[in-house]
């Protein structure tokens, strides 16, 4: 059961990435960003072109791959978002829907249907935690993870930007009255949940195949569930809530994960937590705005 | 030369004409008050002075320089700066946090930026004891003083203030326009947009408005006690 939990907490991280995404667009812009996953997707593809195809070393692949997804980031909210930024949000809603088809469309247009893969970062033997063999990938990835997460918890609490984007989700006419400007707001929340999927998929890359669409297969729906869990305004909960379905996932892979008689019984258990969440506390874990 | 200058200002709502033809002077350091029934198109001129509404036609000079076509945040460079009807703070955020977003457009300069914190403090001493609760959880003078605090962080040479008595307890009304004509004393140029017949009694300069024009102006002590503007307003 221990590597469940241990491989849970790790996968959970990176839903809890993926969250925080979509918890920041969804402060900033009041809508949820169905190409949140796709901006991880697109990134493991530059960083796999990058590192596979063009011989970058890892990191330089890496950093150039997400370098490459905030300029994508920052041209979907130029050429999409802006133009809708006073439309109802059901068509913003609609719109980040069509970018992640487009940029799917455009996976196979451009890589093909054919899974690829890119080697690990980190190779040798795993490190043993709580008795249980992690490969040296993964604790990278926890690693990462977690400093990105006390980064963002000092960024969004600590700097002048952070709080600017905090309180743009939360008073958008008092923060164009201070001077902050709403739409150049727009453009780094876009940009920067765009990286924050980003680092997620190029993470993610090394730990399986990559084909069009992956992250948002696999990945969307537990990142979703994981905001919702948290509060979907709340940034902290949004990673605790990743946490958390990540966890319950891997204690479903555990106790039915074998089982042929109710086949993908973890993903159904995560929907369980989403109902029993929305059941007894429709607010989330931390059902308030931060 | 008057610090702002409206000449004959018309804007509105999509193709609905609010204002119709607005001009007026405010000079450098006066208390002027705008009163008016709800509907006169105050609030509409006072967001065109701060560029949330785009003039149709006329101009608004400041510190005898159009500013007609800057947005928001240029003007708040300028030094024009507008606390919204409504309070509007931001609420899942500490007094400290509102006030410092306040200081955007002045950020980098920390030192001025802890000045401006103790001078905000010194005029409204609630908001120092309160200075870490979140503002949501205020009552809604506190917010209000807290909307009059963030406006001056921004260190403004005209200060407008749209509604700040709405809903306040009149004792509560009473004070926070004392405070603001402090403030004026400094040499910060105030507007303030009321409903309140109350703010007259702190105001160097007064202007009626009644569905989109001005009906009166007038300034100075004798004038303003000479015509009785509370029977004007009330028509």
């Amino acid at each position: 059961m221990k590597q469940f939990l241990v491989l849970g907490v790790i996968n959970g991280a990176v839903y809890g990435l993926l969250a925080t995404g979509l918890v920041l667009v969804y402060k900033g812009a009041r809508v949820f960003n169905f190409a949140q996953a796709e901006f991880g997707t697109v990134a493991a593809f530059f960083a796999y072109w990058l590192i596979e195809k063009q011989h970058l070393p890892y990191w330089a692949g890496d950093l150039l791959a997400i370098l490459g997804i905030a300029i994508v980031g920052f041209l979907v909210e130029r050429l999409i978002v802006r133009p809708l930024f006073t439309a109802p949000r059901v068509t913003l809603l609609v719109a980040t829907a069509g970018v992640a088809l487009v940029l799917i469309q455009l996976q196979f247009i451009i890589v093909g249907a054919n899974a690829v893969q890119i080697g690990p970062a980190l190779r040798g033997i795993g490190v043993n935690i709580l008795d249980v063999v992690v490969s040296p990938q993964r604790l990278l990835i926890f690693g990462v993870l977690v400093i990105l997460g006390l980064g963002m918890g000092y960024f969004f609490s600590r700097t002048d930007l952070g709080l600017a984007v905090l309180a743009t989700s939360q008073e958008p006419v008092a923060t164009e009255l201070a001077g902050i400007g709403t739409r150049r707001m727009s453009s780094f929340i876009w940009t920067f949940a765009a990286v924050l999927g980003g680092i997620a998929g190029v993470l993610l890359a090394p730990t399986g195949a990559l084909f069009p669409g992956f992250m948002t297969i696999t990945d969307l729906l537990p990142a979703f569930t994981a905001a919702v869990v948290g509060g979907i305004t709340s940034l902290p909960g949004a990673f605790l809530g990743g946490l958390l379905i990540g966890i319950t996932q891997g204690l479903g892979e555990f106790y039915f994960g074998s089982s042929t008689i109710v086949r993908g019984a973890a993903n159904l258990l995560v929907f369980a937590v989403l109902v029993l969440v929305l059941l007894v506390r429709p607010k989330g874990l931390i059902g308030r705005e931060a | 030369m008057p610090l702002l200058e409206l000449t004959d200002v018309r804007t509105g709502y999509g193709s609905l004409p609010v204002l119709h033809g607005i001009s007026f002077a405010v000079e450098q350091g006066e208390l002027a008050v705008m009163l008016g029934l709800n509907g006169a198109g105050k609030s509409t001129t006072m967001m065109a002075i701060a560029g949330l509404l785009k003039t149709w036609s006329g101009s608004i000079s400041f510190e005898d320089a159009s500013v007609g076509r800057l947005d928001t945040a240029k003007r708040v460079q300028r030094g024009i700066v507008l606390v919204p009807e409504g309070r509007r703070v931001f609420p899942a955020l500490s007094v400290t946090v509102n006030l410092r977003l306040g200081a955007w457009v002045r950020r980098r300069d920390r030192k001025a930026l802890k000045e401006r914190m103790e001078k905000v403090f010194e005029y409204f001493p609630r908001l120092a004891e309160r200075r870490n609760q979140l503002a949501g959880t205020m009552s809604g003078g506190e917010q209000q003083m807290l909307a009059v605090g963030r406006g001056l962080m921004a260190d403004p040479k005209l200060l407008l203030i749209d509604e700040a008595s709405l809903g306040l307890a009149p004792k509560t009304a009473q004070e926070l326009f004392q405070t603001v004509k402090q403030i004026s004393k400094t040499g910060v140029t105030v507007i303030m947009v009321e409903q309140n017949a109350g703010a007259l009694d702190v105001a160097d300069r007064a202007f009626i408005m009644e569905k989109g024009t001005l009906i009166f102006q007038g300034a100075g002590d004798e004038e303003l006690k000479a015509t009785d503007l509370r029977a004007a307003y009330l028509g």
